[in-house]
């Protein structure tokens, strides 16, 4: 496990108790939620480009490249997908949507990791 | 001055006039669709029927999930049978079957309609009987099971959220059913 997991891994979680917790309090997505959700796509994005630095400067991953980068684009669009699905009905439950983004994020970068090492 | 004061007054009798009713229609399919059915039943001016009921609500986050596995249940089927299908031919294709059903039952459900309905209801009942056969058939005969499915040891590699999903999409099924609210 590398920085860029360890950073989604914080990121993802604070995004998913953040939402967890705003769609317990009954609450409809609103700026703190969608940014938390945003915040996690950014971490994703710093991973993106370290990830294409490190292919560029040489370094070889273990598994399957391609493998890697279907990974990463999936969960580049996740976040996309799910503010797109909350805003269109902004209710409680969208929130719970944005909820398992962060930990979906987190599983992923996981995998990823295991990909590259 | 009083030309151009009958003039801005006019419009403005008007829109006092129409602005009133409009936000209480506006309001009111925002206060009943988050699940408030209960809360709504003394109110009798709901008329307009919500056309699906099945995608709102929780049913949203019953979906996404379902996408997310029919997402990654596709991915990893695609990949075992490109990579590695001789090593286990029947567990790569139940895991291409899972996938489907994973998509057909994210379709179905966001449609809206009793085809629709039936359709995710089947497809439901097949992922439940699904996880529950493989789950079962992956720890008793694990000879012939060695290789990982979405539905291997009961989703355990996912958490058991595939043998949650379908015990919840039934409990949605049922309580959005058509007949409850059309017939």
């Amino acid at each position: 496990m590398d920085a860029y997991f360890y950073i989604i891994l914080v990121v993802g979680l604070l995004s998913t108790i953040i939402c967890a917790v705003a769609g317990i309090m009954k609450k409809a997505p609103n700026d703190t939620t969608i940014l938390s959700v945003a915040a996690v796509e950014l971490s994703l994005l710093v991973y993106l480009i370290g990830s294409i630095v490190r292919v560029a400067g040489g370094e070889r991953m273990a598994g399957e490249a391609w493998e890697f980068w279907g990974y990463m684009a999936t969960a580049l669009l996740l976040p996309v997908g799910a503010v797109y699905w909350a805003i269109l009905e902004r209710t409680r439950w969208s929130n719970f949507v944005l909820a398992a983004v962060g930990v979906t994020a987190v599983v992923m970068a996981a995998r990823m990791n295991q990909i590259w090492y | 001055m009083e030309e151009a004061e009958n003039v801005s007054a006019k419009p403005s009798q008007d829109g006092a006039g129409n602005p009133a009713p409009d936000p209480r229609i506006a309001e009111q399919p925002d206060a009943g669709l988050p699940g408030a059915a209960s809360t709504n039943a003394g109110t009798p001016g709901k008329s307009p029927a919500p056309t699906n009921t099945r995608n709102t609500g929780p049913g949203r986050l019953l979906i996404a999930v379902y996408a997310v596995f029919a997402i990654s249940a596709t991915a990893r089927a695609g990949y075992q049978i490109l990579t590695k299908f001789s090593e286990a031919p029947l567990a790569y294709l139940l895991s291409a079957f899972a996938a489907v059903v994973y998509v057909v039952a994210t379709v179905s459900l966001a449609k809206p309609g009793r085809t629709a309905f039936k359709v995710s209801l089947v497809a439901v009942l097949v992922e439940l009987v699904g996880v529950l056969v493989v789950g079962a058939l992956s720890v008793f005969d694990s000879v012939n099971f060695p290789h990982e499915t979405v539905w291997s040891l009961f989703g355990r590699g996912y958490g058991f959220v595939p043998l949650l999903l379908p015990i919840l999409g039934l409990i949605w099924l049922y309580r959005r059913r058509p007949s409850a609210r059309q017939a």
